[in-house]
């Protein structure tokens, strides 16, 4: 409670992350895919004596620095700016527990900028030979930054008992590899370096499909078809990945995918069936169009085709990644903090003391104000992190056909967090004394009802 | 082991293959109809996008028929008909898959069937001798739309009751016949458990008895006379046209436009799945705003309006009266640009088609605003 709260109508903290996150896992997982794409690619042109390819490769490592350098890095940190502020207690557990990590990530990002910079500036300047160590260079440190953030990503939904049994205590620093190695790391690290490459030879057509194929029909057919086979490893094992994967989730987590298949009922958890199933469709769709439209088609092959199969891999991974982001719920770092920012180890507390009381970020002594607007508070603090007002899960549709008994209801239910709650699979509690529940009543009754549709 | 060996189970699927072949080819000429995919040519220039939108119709049509087949297995029409639809979407495993995939590819195929019909229209592909493919094409887009207008009402929760009841308006305005018309479709004077009977009976026997005719002689007319070109590519000499072959070259796209419009079918489903309302209750106030579908707006807009400037009966035979004459002029338009070539009649045409598809978005937009 050692920060304001951020308030994006409409959207919701969480809804900006997710934009800012989806385009950013876009470009930053070509940057690992792509980083190798191009010394090997360049290797064998070189090789087979393939000016010819060179040239399409220059061009497209220009496209890969724009890209990568500029978008990549700018919605990298945009991602921290919005982490940073829509759940800070996360934000801050992470920095604390994985200074080591950020330390070393921050030195491999900057070999890989430098090395894509000088590897597409000295482009036929030096020596085909150390050309070719300074992609490789780049591969290598494009690698080991994926290295490091998958195990700070994958900690925050598995990060292990040996590091929950120290949590809380100051002493986390001393299970940093624990917690860096945690269940999910490795099958994770597989998946995603599996979809690093597809997603080098997907930007690879992109190129590709500049280059006139009534013109150069041979270059142009045997670069799609290169390219296109940087997608059949992650065809052929991404499903069994994924299987492990879902191993190593606890199965309270797990069963959240079996809630959407019979029904579209209880909130938009049921969206982490749906979100994988989107997943599902779109990665196979990506295999079909990339065979039959850019490898049998290769020479009316265009950029509207290369754009709409970019565009599939950005639905798969946008659903991915919102299927991983809920398979967390109730918690943004697993049995540890609830996704409100809320310590599991605090809820105790916070239900005698008060959860205002420990609120620095409030302009006065609560005790003054009405319930409404403590209500609002405990509303901004404990629900504003998954829920809008009016717009994305928005508390006025959510609330629309109950009445104050029934918002009484929901929220003792939720405040009480039985073993037997339905919420408890994927809602945090709601922590406060009584006179702060009902506070939160009175404010929710004052939303504006609005119509589902 | 020895190599002949080895290869003997291979050979042995080949010759069951190509005997099997070669015994549906003797008696359906197969291997005519590849080699004559082969021979047909598609052109190939920058508005070829446009000639995918029919093919896109007809995906989302096939989606229907699968769709509604599955839906036929739980739906009960009559008094259960809301409770059935209920258990579809909230209780039965993938139930809302299905009920959603069915309704998201209704208005998408509305919506192709719009794109695929101006598309036409710019391209001049109701000349001769393609006035047949317009005409069909029409006949077509209408049943489209009562397919979409009596699948509506089918869930009966209170939306699909009201807007029903609010779009039942429309042919009510149709001057002598329309109170007759309506009424024997809703079969009484209000929609009740009869109507959901009528509207279930025309929407998966009636219609796809009506549709599957002409949707048989409309691609066949497709196939008999090939892709129109656009005037931009007709004014070019034959040696500067491009083209690709229809088999396999075409049809791989035509497949591939098929899977993207299967995926943005999907995202929407999974993303946005169909909800149900509460169940209708004639006695309860309409829901504030009702309206009918989207596609139904701009005629529902225009009875509104012409009703409020010209109260009573002559605002609604107005109203009836632009619209009919706006569907005679587009069917007619063969007629009045015949020609090949670009000149007065051509432009005419242009304007009338450019005033048909502005008008129908301003006033589909105004509608909404007015809600």
């Amino acid at each position: 409670m050692n920060y304001p709260f951020w308030d994006v109508p409409v959207l919701s903290g969480g809804g900006v992350i997710g934009l800012i996150a989806v385009y950013h896992l876009l470009i930053a997982l070509f940057a690992v895919g792509g980083g190798l794409y191009l010394p090997i690619a360049e290797r064998k042109a070189i090789r087979e004596g393939r000016e010819d390819w060179l040239r399409v490769l220059r061009r497209h490592a220009k496209f890969f620095l724009v890209l990568t350098a500029a978008f990549g890095t700018t919605s990298g940190v945009g991602i921290w700016f919005a982490i940073g502020l829509a759940n800070p207690e996360a934000t801050s557990t992470l920095i604390h527990n994985f200074v080591f990590g950020w330390a070393i990530e921050y030195v491999f990002f900057i070999v890989e900028l430098t090395m894509a910079a000088a590897y597409y500036y000295t482009w036929d300047k030096i020596d085909r030979g150390l050309h070719l160590k300074i992609g490789y260079i780049y591969a290598a440190s494009s690698f080991l930054t994926l290295v490091i953030i998958n195990g700070i990503l994958t900690f925050m939904l598995t990060p292990g008992e040996t590091w929950l049994s120290v949590a809380g205590s100051g002493n986390e620093a001393s299970v940093f590899w624990y917690a860096f190695f945690n269940p999910t790391y490795f099958p994770s690290l597989v998946i995603r370096t599996l979809i690093a490459w597809s997603l080098a030879g997907i930007w690879a057509l992109v190129t590709a499909s500049r280059i006139d194929g009534f013109a150069y029909p041979g270059l142009k057919k045997q670069i799609i078809s290169w390219s296109a086979k940087w997608l059949i490893p992650a065809f052929v094992l991404v499903p069994f990945c994924f299987l492990w994967y879902l191993a190593m989730v606890p199965e309270s987590n797990r069963q959240l995918l079996d809630l959407g298949i019979s029904t579209i009922g209880q909130g938009t958890f049921t969206q982490v069936t749906r979100s994988a199933l989107i997943t599902v469709m779109t990665s196979a769709t990506i295999i079909a169009l990339v065979y039959f439209v850019a490898v049998r088609n290769s020479r009316s092959f265009n950029l509207g085709w290369a754009i709409s199969i970019l565009l599939l891999a950005l639905a798969a991974t946008g659903a991915t990644e919102q299927a991983r982001e809920m398979l967390r719920k109730p918690y943004v770092i697993g049995d540890f903090m609830y996704s409100n920012g809320v310590r599991k180890y605090e809820v105790a507390k916070f239900n005698s003391e008060g959860y205002l009381a420990h609120s620095i970020w409030k302009s006065k002594d609560t005790s003054s104000m009405t319930d409404v607007d403590r209500g609002e508070l405990m509303f901004r603090g404990q629900c504003g992190a998954c829920h809008t007002q009016t717009g994305y899960r928005g508390m006025s549709v959510l609330l629309k056909d109950r009445d104050e008994r029934s918002i009484e209801n929901i929220v003792g239910m939720l405040h009480a967090y039985n073993d037997d709650s339905p919420y408890r699979k994927y809602m945090p509690p709601l922590v406060g004394k009584d006179d702060e529940m009902k506070a939160l009543v009175a404010y929710l009754k004052t939303l504006p009802a609005k119509p589902a549709k | 082991m020895d190599a002949s060996l080895s290869q003997e189970p291979n050979r042995g699927r080949r010759t069951l293959a190509a005997a099997i072949y070669g015994w549906v080819d003797e008696r359906l000429d197969l291997t005519g109809l590849i080699a004559h995919a082969r021979e047909k040519a598609v052109p190939e220039h920058r508005h070829s996008f446009w000639y995918y939108w029919g093919g896109i119709s007809l995906f989302f049509f096939v989606v229907q028929v699968l769709s509604g087949i599955l839906l036929l297995v739980y739906y009960r029409p009559g008094p259960e008909a809301y409770e059935s639809v209920r258990q579809i979407t909230y209780d039965i495993q993938f139930g809302w898959l299905i009920r959603s995939a069915h309704s998201w590819s209704a208005n998408l195929m509305v919506l192709a069937v719009f794109v695929h019909m101006f598309s036409v229209f710019f391209m001049r592909a109701y000349r001769k001798p393609r006035e047949f493919g317009w005409w069909t094409g029409l006949i077509l887009l209408g049943l489209t739309l009562v397919f979409g207008f009596s699948g509506y009402l089918l869930p009966m929760d209170d939306l699909a009751y009201f807007a029903t009841k609010v779009g039942l308006e429309i042919p009510a305005a149709i001057p002598l016949v329309g109170t007759l018309v309506t009424e024997i479709v809703r079969g009484g004077p209000e929609i009740t458990d009869v109507t959901i009977q009528r509207f279930f009976a025309l929407h998966v026997v009636i219609l796809p008895f009506l549709y599957l005719p002409f949707l048989a002689i409309h691609v066949w007319l497709v196939q008999k006379h090939g892709n129109a070109l656009p005037p931009s590519e007709e004014a070019k000499p034959e040696p500067e046209r491009r083209s690709i072959r229809f088999f396999p070259d075409f049809f791989a796209k035509d497949m591939g436009m098929w899977l993207l419009s299967l995926n943005i079918l999907a995202i929407l489903a999974s993303l946005f799945p169909w909800q149900l309302g509460p169940q209708a209750d004639e006695l309860a106030a309409a829901p504030q705003g009702i309206h009918p579908e989207w596609y139904f707006m701009s005629q529902f807009q225009i009875l509104k309006v012409f009703g409020r400037w010209f109260p009573g009966a002559v605002g609604e035979f107005l109203g009836i009266g632009l619209f009919t004459a706006g569907l005679i002029i587009w069917a007619v338009i063969p007629f009045i640009d015949s020609r090949s070539a670009s000149g007065s009649r051509a432009r005419t045409a242009f304007y009338i088609g450019l005033a048909a598809l502005l008008g129908l978005i301003a006033i589909t937009i105004w509608g909404y605003w007015e809600l």
